[in-house]
């Protein structure tokens, strides 16, 4: 009667158990170099929406200008198995091979960047947010990641520590306040989670209020 | 840059880590309110945790995959598995709970003491873990529960709850076992008790060893030991702003039995004589500790008034015993018939404490600590008579050498100059602290510390009934054997006015002064130099010392430029000295400094030889070493590796001479995934210890020459001289390997030790040796045989899944032992030598224990 009772507990647990969401784990992600010219080919799907130089066509959809071809070529992958749930990307990056998507990010990322309005107030809370973080609130200075400029991460030369994939973290100056309020809102939300950098973005998300996400974009939309 | 880029990332990691891992639910962190004990473990997982510590392969940040290190270069190991599916939503709050179950088979010789010393070991069911652990994020509130179970007597439960940033309380119940001996044959009935009583058909006072012998053998088998039953709860909680008050209450009972004397003196040299027996005594003692505490932590201030209380209760007073043998005086008319012995067990006494500390923040990043305390310790008992016999005790030789006693003046309280002990020691602490560092590069402190213990403990061995000082000795037995050492000074009596003896208890006390002052510089990126100055003063009363300074020089290097690794070297230097050395600064308290004292015509038999110097207050010279390298090997091994030597040599030609002390340790650590660690390690320690003696010239006491504590005068000769070498050399080694198959998990650990005892004498002369002994001289050789103590543990595991929420964990442990130790050579086949009785017959020589355990794992 033991037995049986065991039995139909795994049984019970074993019914209710779904399949793991996909994750990417992008920690041991390596410096990528696609075929620039050859993506600029293939990219003319994405002018739709990000804009034949990489600069979005509306401030919902991202620059991709300037970004970092690693960073850009593992959330097409992510879009692709699933990691990142977007339905419009979704299909695109499907019909993408490995080859293709590194391509395509490369051609992006030798594209110029998109220069912030200029409008940066010396003072304001996005700054100091981005700058100097909030310790009281447990908010990290974003700069730490993503570059004192919001141009990428300037890796220190390497320690005997182990080293964050600089290269996935993305460039952030210049970036469309409206993207970047709805992104951390998703990982605060826990709406984009499928790789372990948006692991540590939730980390990080979850002490920022609507009223911070919102001074945080603005600053960097103008970066 | 490179520290400026990892400072910026370091807050943002630690975040992560905390966040994703669920840091608080495993932390032990201590805290001012904190009752029971840092670590709670047992036999079947000494770390606590075991049954949660799968390595999680997502590894201890998302900011990269690699392990990091300590900051001296040691792997943290891989943080324990937290799937979400494992927490549980209930409300606001989150939980989960695992709980481990089974069965325990213990088998071969389970008895076997070295294997039951702090484990409680027992066939049949048994509580591995049951944790539990809730929090709400919305408040902050929690609650964590843990307990394990092996047998009633090993076992431990803890919960902590709380509020995160308000409140937390703490509250825990533990049993620790702590066996001596399961291989003892008390001859008494009633071990345990209070009153030991002979076995039938033995004659208190009237057995000869041949008869004791005979039940003796058929004495039943027990074990020696006690269990420490332990509770208690605390509370911290923020009472206003930056104020924080705790409070807590820990009670603890030691319950059990302990192996006790029984002297009714000599037997050695008089092998028909007295008696020497190894009696068992009760343990059944209560502890309880209290602390009432007051804090603020400002960011310039800090202070803290804290009330700290222990009170102890022994609930046996006092243990009597019977001896089987006569006692037969060495002259004169046989007048006692003394059997009965008595032991005043410890007394009840209480402690107080008020400790008040404050701290300020000072410019150059300094601090300036403050702290004064005040203490008493009181005891305060009902005394006991000095003895419990009945009749006349002592030796009738003549009317002229009468020193028989009457029990009846002495068996009473009325016997006793006061009635309570009225003991006391008072204790005062004043602690001053400044710390600068005005660069980051270069630190200053120093120190005041002044502490004192006043005893104020003042009691007189005085008879008010036959007007005599002083303490009959062991009951009387002494005096009934060997005419006037009954222990008493009479001033109106010859036979005893010209008696020495202690009639005062001596109020030891001290006070003692301790200056240091330091630095620390960081000389470069990768080395650190600290330097350390102290200067102590111990000013002891009524020892034979009144000042001991001592002058410590400390001297510490860090290097990290050494490839990857770190290597850490100390090195310390002190010198003690002090004032003149006194060999005998008790005359005071004994009954040469009262009215009446006659001091013979020889003179008084000296008290010691003035050559000797007690270890604690004797000059020494003393060195000390330690060099630590932790070197890694790549990016998941690391070798370790610990040498260290202490050198203490001392002053005097009688006394300890010196201590030597010195290891090596070798540790590799390898940890290539989540899935696979391996550990070895290897170690060897080597003591010393050298001291030497003189023996009194036996034939002196009646002679000139007697009072002259002169090394080499006629009492204290050198061909007197002896000397011990006591030397011990442990080994031990182990290794570890833990291998995860993802769905099952295999363990195995091995571990030896091996302890090498050596105990060599030497001697100038003959006459260094007891007459009685010296017929045996080249019997006795130069050394005692070796000690030898083997033990290997050998431990198999298995943990694999069967569901999502069930595992199940087989194991096996096998532990060997062999021993040969010589002071139990014999004890097993003959406990009762000649009027000599053992209880415990050591350890078993050699012997195999085994556990096996199937333990269901459930995740709640």
């Amino acid at each position: 009667m033991i037995a049986l009772t065991f039995a139909t507990m795994a049984l019970q647990t074993c019914s209710v158990v779904a399949a793991a969401p996909p994750f990417d784990d992008v920690r041991g992600q390596l410096p990528v170099r696609g075929d620039a010219a050859r993506g600029a080919a293939k990219a003319a799907a994405c002018a739709a929406c990000h804009g034949a130089q990489g600069i979005a066509i509306a401030p919902t959809f991202p620059n991709l200008a300037g970004q970092s071809p690693t960073y850009l070529y593992v959330q097409l992958r992510a879009f692709k198995d699933g990691a990142r749930d977007n339905a419009v990307m979704k299909p695109m990056a499907s019909a993408l091979s490995d080859q293709d998507m590194l391509d395509i990010a490369s051609h992006f990322a030798s594209l110029p960047g998109k220069t912030g309005s200029a409008t940066a107030t010396g003072d304001s809370r996005g700054r100091t947010l981005f700058h100097e973080g909030d310790p009281a609130k447990g908010i990290p200075p974003c700069q730490g990641c993503h570059g004192a400029d919001g141009r990428g991460p300037r890796p220190a030369p390497a320690s005997n520590a182990p080293q964050p994939a600089w290269s996935t973290f993305p460039a952030l100056a210049g970036q469309n306040a409206i993207y970047v309020a709805e992104q951390l809102k998703a990982f605060r939300e826990g709406t984009r989670l499928g790789t372990s950098n948006d692991k540590v973005m939730q980390s990080v998300a979850r002490n920022l209020d609507d009223a911070d996400m919102q001074a945080l974009a603005t600053y960097i939309a103008t970066q | 840059m490179r520290e400026q880029s990892m400072r910026k990332l370091a807050p943002l990691a630690v975040a992560i880590a905390a966040c994703l891992f669920g840091a608080p639910t495993l932390a032990d962190s201590s805290d001012s309110a904190r009752v029971g004990d840092l670590q709670y473990g047992n036999a079947l997982d000494p770390s606590g945790w075991a049954p949660l510590l799968w390595a999680d392969p997502r590894g201890f940040s998302w900011l990269h995959s690699g392990m990091m290190r300590t900051p001296s270069g040691v792997l943290y190991p891989y943080p324990p598995q937290r799937d979400d599916a494992d927490l549980h939503k209930s409300g606001d709050w989150n939980w989960w709970g695992l709980l481990q179950l089974g069965y325990l088979h213990v088998g071969g010789d389970a008895d076997a003491e070295f294997f039951r010393r702090y484990a409680g070991w027992k066939s049949g069911a048994a509580l591995g873990l049951f944790a539990l652990y809730a929090e709400n994020p919305q408040t902050g509130q929690y609650v964590e529960f843990r307990g394990s179970r092996l047998s009633g007597d090993d076992q431990y439960y803890r919960l902590r709850a709380g509020q995160y940033g308000k409140y937390k309380i703490e509250a825990f119940y533990r049993d620790i076992p702590h066996v001596v001996s399961t291989n003892a044959y008390p001859l008494w009935n009633g071990a345990g008790g209070t009153n030991l009583t002979l076995p039938a058909p033995l004659v208190p006072g009237g057995s000869t060893p041949a008869e004791v012998a005979a039940v003796e053998q058929a004495r039943p088998r027990q074990s020696i030991g006690t269990t420490r039953t332990r509770g208690g709860l605390s509370i911290e909680s923020v009472l206003y702003k930056n104020w924080i008050g705790y409070a807590s209450v820990s009670n603890e009972n030691r319950n059990g039995t302990q192996l006790w004397g029984g002297s009714m003196f000599f037997n050695y040299s008089l092998p028909n004589n007295g008696g020497i027996l190894e009696t068992v005594r009760p343990v059944n003692f209560t502890t309880t500790d209290v602390s009432l505490g007051l804090r603020n932590v400002g960011a310039v201030w800090q202070f803290n008034a804290v009330y700290t209380g222990s009170f102890f209760r022994d609930h046996k007073d006092e243990l009597d015993y019977q001896s089987p043998f006569q006692l037969r005086n060495v002259a004169g008319v046989p007048a006692a018939d003394i059997y009965q012995g008595q032991f005043s067990l410890e007394p009840d006494n209480d402690y107080h404490n008020l400790r008040l500390e404050l701290s300020r923040s000072l410019k150059w990043n300094g601090q300036l600590s403050l702290a004064a305390a005040w203490g008493t310790m009181r005891q305060n008992d009902a005394l006991k008579p000095p003895v419990n016999c009945t009749g006349i005790g002592g030796i009738f030789i003549s009317p002229q050498a009468d020193y028989t006693f009457n029990c009846a003046d002495w068996n009473t309280t009325a016997a006793l100059s006061r009635q309570t002990a009225n003991a006391r020691i008072d204790t005062g602490l004043l602690d001053a602290k400044i710390t600068l560092r005005p660069t980051p590069k270069f630190g200053w402190h120093a120190g005041l510390r002044w502490y004192r213990e006043d005893n104020k403990t003042n009691y007189l061995a005085f008879n008010p009934l036959t007007g005599q000082y002083g303490y009959i000795a062991e009951n009387g037995a002494q005096g009934s054997i060997v005419p006037g050492e009954l222990g008493i000074f009479d001033p109106r009596n010859p036979l005893y006015w010209s008696y020495v003896t202690q009639v005062r208890s001596i109020p030891f006390e001290y006070a003692d002064t301790i200056l240091d002052t330091g630095i620390d510089w960081r000389v470069s990126d990768d080395n650190s130099l600290d330097l350390t100055y102290s200067f102590d003063r111990n000013q002891p009363k009524h020892r034979e010392r009144t000042l001991v300074n001592e002058q410590r020089l400390e001297l510490a290097w860090v290097d990290r430029a050494i490839g990857k690794g770190t290597l850490r070297f100390s090195y310390e230097f002190a010198y003690r000295d002090g004032g003149p050395y006194r060999a005998d600064p008790y005359q005071a308290f004994y009954s040469t400094a009262l009215p009446g004292f006659v001091t013979p015509a020889l003179g008084n038999v000296a008290f010691t030889t003035d050559a000797m110097r007690k270890y604690d207050l004797s000059n020494r010279i003393e060195n000390k070493l330690r060099a630590i390298v932790i070197y890694p090997l790549g990016d998941t091994a690391t070798l370790s590796g610990v040498v260290y030597a202490t050198r203490d040599n001392y002053g005097g030609a009688v006394g300890r001479q010196a201590t030597r002390n010195q290891g090596i340790s070798l540790d590799w650590d390898w940890q290539p995934s989540s899935l696979v660690s391996v550990s070895a390690n290897l170690g060897r320690e080597d003591s010393r210890l050298k001291f030497s003696n003189v023996a009194d010239f036996e034939n002196l006491p009646g002679q000139v020459g007697r009072d002259d504590p002169s090394l080499g005068g006629p009492l204290y000769p050198f061909s007197n001289l002896w000397s011990g070498d006591d030397r011990e050399r442990d080994y031990n080694a182990g290794v570890t390997l833990r291998r995860d198959l993802g769905h099952a998990r295999v363990d195995f650990s091995y571990n030896y030790t091996y302890a090498l005892g050596r105990f060599g004498f030497a001697f100038a002369g003959p006459d260094a040796l007891s007459s009685f002994q010296q017929p045996f001289i080249d019997l006795i050789g130069t050394a005692f045989p070796d000690n030898h103590y083997h033990i290997n543990t050998l431990q198999l595991g298995l943990d694999f899944t069967l569901t999502q929420t069930l595992g199940m964990r087989v194991f096996d442990l096998y532990e060997t032992g062999n021993f040969s130790d010589w002071h139990y050579l014999g004890l097993q086949t003959d406990p009762v030598l000649l009027h000599k009785v053992y209880t415990d017959r050591g350890p078993q020589p050699h012997y195999g224990a085994n556990v096996l355990g199937v333990m269901l794992n459930v995740k709640l």
